[in-house]
């Protein structure tokens, strides 16, 4: 009895896991290559073909550019392998400063958005492109239905959604979308440096990165750092970030310990 | 009743005038040869000379029944001057034994009633200075309907500077708004648009229908219709265009045109339909739509493509990017839509520029590290504290708040590019220090100082972008 009900579970188990991989059999993955991180996710390593949600805190909430480096270093693998586009709604993305991190800025469409509608129209358009394979979107915040659109025309080619949340300056707090349809949700802080013992200026930028939330795999919190930033081996690494650090618990693992370790 | 509708130099001798009733005319001289007038050969005629004028002028225009306007603005300074480029004109016409009257002015009205009622056969009115030489002649010579010249003469208003002086509102009363503004065309107080005759587009197809068409979903379909018309005649002689317009004409006789751009050229017509077909909301069809016309522009050519038999994980850019690139280049404006392409220039914000989204494009030196967001306008930097000359700030203030510097690197110092401008105009103030900093919480800034350190000088520093 007990064998027949275990049998029919596994069956309702991936029935529903064929579902939310769109019907796709086989859901791809991008590892990390770091087992602590990679163990989060179910397929051992970021989803692809769905969206992933990047935000910053403090004054990153409006200049977003942590989590623009970070969205952009998760990224970089599959921006070689394919287009991609870099959806704006203000026109300061630097490509020179993509191209130091690792990221092949010089392959990278632009695109600027008069309002946020027409952001998250144009990201839809792109992610639905035959050839593209990252698309990325610095919007204000992404509804329900917004992001349900988003997921679908991710599920077309296989393309792969990484939405930086941006309030625009002097904006006010915009209600945040509560539940919200992405993959996995990232808040990105930076961190301080670490220069190489004997090294001049700064080491390799630093982020917290904490994965809020990531639907079938569990959070967690870590240092990463752009290993190879500002170097020619930045462009053809494995992966360009590296794991420092496990941060424990989220709450109890203050700023402070951070700057000990420095 | 038949008229005589020219004359020849020899008739007007014996006294014949254009209008002249023909018997009156065979009366007076009985051995009259007449030939039958054909106003539509000479429409013909007239066209042909304002293809052939177009190497005098990008811009011509006819004048019914029997001149032509030439947009001379900006154009004869390759002849020396006007009168070299009049002199040209007039030598190249009589060569073909074509003998015109000509005159140059400010204004097309000027221009016509000088060359029709002036004294020579050739005036150049000085800029500005129509209104004299306007000044003696006829009423008619501003292109009015014969009986509104002739009213006007009959009332003792024989030359224009009688007229030029006339209170405005009671002489539009007397005579009507159309005198007022043509009296106003010719002394340049209105503006007047001529329809210059474009050069002929071969790449054109049109399709008229015999009921108009007006509903959204027709529209549609004729768009693609008419797409097709042209697309495989490119197909057939292996053109692709990069620019389209197609107009909607009207039954009331106005036009609408809608424009698209391809990124690379093309000629596939489910393509450019799907391009205008947001665009079709556009158009107001009025009491219906009578003619749809589609023009091909920029063609180049463009060989044939075989679809490919391997179904190849990387998409074909013509499959893919290059109709999402079109979409949005139509959709959103054409300078929204950009891939950074590099410049060879040490000053940041010109070491990358929007250039051509499909364009390849090379790398950056990634060993420069510059910031991710670029500030159009570096911010300026509040309570400052640094070490002056060399020394990166210890502390600074940014949008009200405090930030205290941990790490710095710099200074890299980026002058202005003294040769590519006037050596006079290079100054030490336009010299630039950068600092890469990062903060006790681990922000990574781009600041810099302005200008060469002097002493007593309070040091600018801004904040030009951020890393991430």
């Amino acid at each position: 009895m007990s064998g027949f009900r275990e049998v029919r579970l596994a069956a309702l188990k991936a029935k529903i896991a064929a579902l939310e991989a769109g019907g796709r059999a086989d859901s791809e993955s991008l590892p990390f290559g770091d087992l602590r991180l990679d163990g989060c996710f179910l397929g051992q390593g970021l989803p692809l073909g769905q969206w992933h949600e990047f935000t910053g805190a403090g004054m990153e909430v409006e200049t977003g550019a942590s989590p623009a480096a970070f969205a952009a270093l998760v990224a970089a693998p599959l921006a070689r392998r394919g287009e991609a586009v870099w959806v704006l709604r203000r026109d300061d993305l630097f490509a020179p400063g993509l191209s130091g991190l690792g990221f092949p800025a010089e392959r990278l469409i632009q695109v600027c958005a008069r309002d946020e509608a027409e952001a998250l129209a144009v990201a839809e358009d792109a992610l639905a492109t035959a050839g593209v394979t990252a698309v990325f979107a610095e919007v204000e915040a992404v509804d329900l239905t917004a992001g349900r659109r988003l997921q679908l025309a991710c599920e077309k080619h296989g393309a792969t959604g990484f939405v930086i949340r941006r309030r625009p300056y002097g904006g006010l707090g915009r209600q945040t979308a509560s539940g919200s349809a992405a993959a996995t949700r990232w808040k990105i802080a930076p961190t301080t440096s670490e220069p190489a013992p004997g090294e001049f200026g700064l080491g390799p930028p630093r982020w917290r990165v904490e994965l809020e939330r990531c639907r079938g795999g569990r959070p967690g919190a870590w240092l990463m750092e752009a290993q190879a930033a500002f170097t020619w081996e930045a462009q053809d690494g494995p992966h360009p970030l590296r794991l420092v650090a496990e941060l424990g618990d989220r709450q109890l693992a203050p700023a402070q310990s951070v700057r000990l370790s420095a | 009743m038949r008229r005589l509708s020219a004359v020849d130099k020899a008739a007007a001798a014996a006294g014949l005038y254009p209008g002249q009733k023909a018997t009156d005319a065979a009366a007076l001289v009985p051995d009259l040869f007449t030939a039958e007038a054909e106003p539509e050969a000479d429409a013909t005629a007239l066209t042909a000379l304002v293809d052939w004028s177009v190497r005098f002028s990008h811009a011509v225009a006819t004048a019914p029944p029997d001149g032509l306007f030439l947009d001379i603005t900006g154009v004869d300074h390759l002849w020396g001057s006007e009168a070299e480029l009049v002199a040209d004109f007039r030598a190249r016409l009589a060569r073909n034994g074509l003998f015109f009257r000509c005159a140059v002015a400010d204004t097309p009205g000027a221009a016509w009633a000088l060359a029709h009622h002036g004294k020579d056969v050739e005036i150049i009115a000085p800029p500005g200075g129509q209104a004299d030489l306007l000044a003696y002649l006829p009423p008619a010579a501003l292109r009015l309907e014969p009986e509104a010249a002739a009213q006007i003469e009959r009332l003792g208003l024989r030359y224009l500077f009688q007229i030029i002086g006339l209170p405005r509102a009671p002489f539009a009363r007397r005579f009507g708004k159309q005198a007022l503004l043509r009296l106003d065309q010719a002394m340049g107080r209105a503006e007047e648009a001529l329809t210059f005759r474009r050069p002929p587009n071969p790449w054109f197809a049109r399709l008229a229908f015999f009921e108009p068409i007006s509903v959204l979903e027709d529209l549609q379909r004729v768009s693609r219709d008419v797409a097709d018309k042209l697309c495989a005649r490119l197909e057939l002689e292996s053109r692709g265009a990069k620019r389209f317009e197609l107009t909607f004409h009207r039954l009331d006789g106005k036009a609408y045109p809608l424009t698209i751009g391809l990124s690379i050229p093309g000629r596939d017509p489910a393509r450019i339909a799907k391009l205008f077909a947001p665009k079709l909301e556009t158009v107001d069809p009025g009491f219906g739509i009578e003619v749809v016309t589609l023009t091909a522009e920029a063609v180049e050519v463009l060989s044939g493509r075989q679809a490919r038999l391997d179904a190849s994980r990387e998409a074909a850019l013509e499959e893919g990017l290059a109709p999402l690139v079109d979409r949005l280049a139509n959709r959103l404006g054409e300078d929204r839509v950009w891939k950074s392409a590099p410049v060879e220039s040490h000053v940041p914000e010109q070491s990358a520029r929007p250039g051509a989204p499909l364009k390849p494009s090379q790398g950056w030196n990634p060993e420069t590290p510059r910031p991710l967001r670029l500030f159009r306008r570096p911010e300026p930097l509040d309570l400052v504290l640094a070490l002056t000359p060399d020394d990166p700030p210890r502390q600074f203030q940014w949008r009200k708040q405090t930030h205290r510097v941990r790490f710095a690197e710099g200074p890299e110092r980026i002058g202005a590019e003294w040769w590519r401008g006037e050596i006079d105009e290079v100054r030490t103030d336009q010299v630039r220090d950068y600092y890469r900093v990062e903060d006790q919480e681990g922000a990574r800034f781009w600041v810099y100082r302005e200008g060469l350190y002097e002493a007593g000088v309070p040091a600018r520093w801004f904040l030009h972008g951020l890393f991430g």
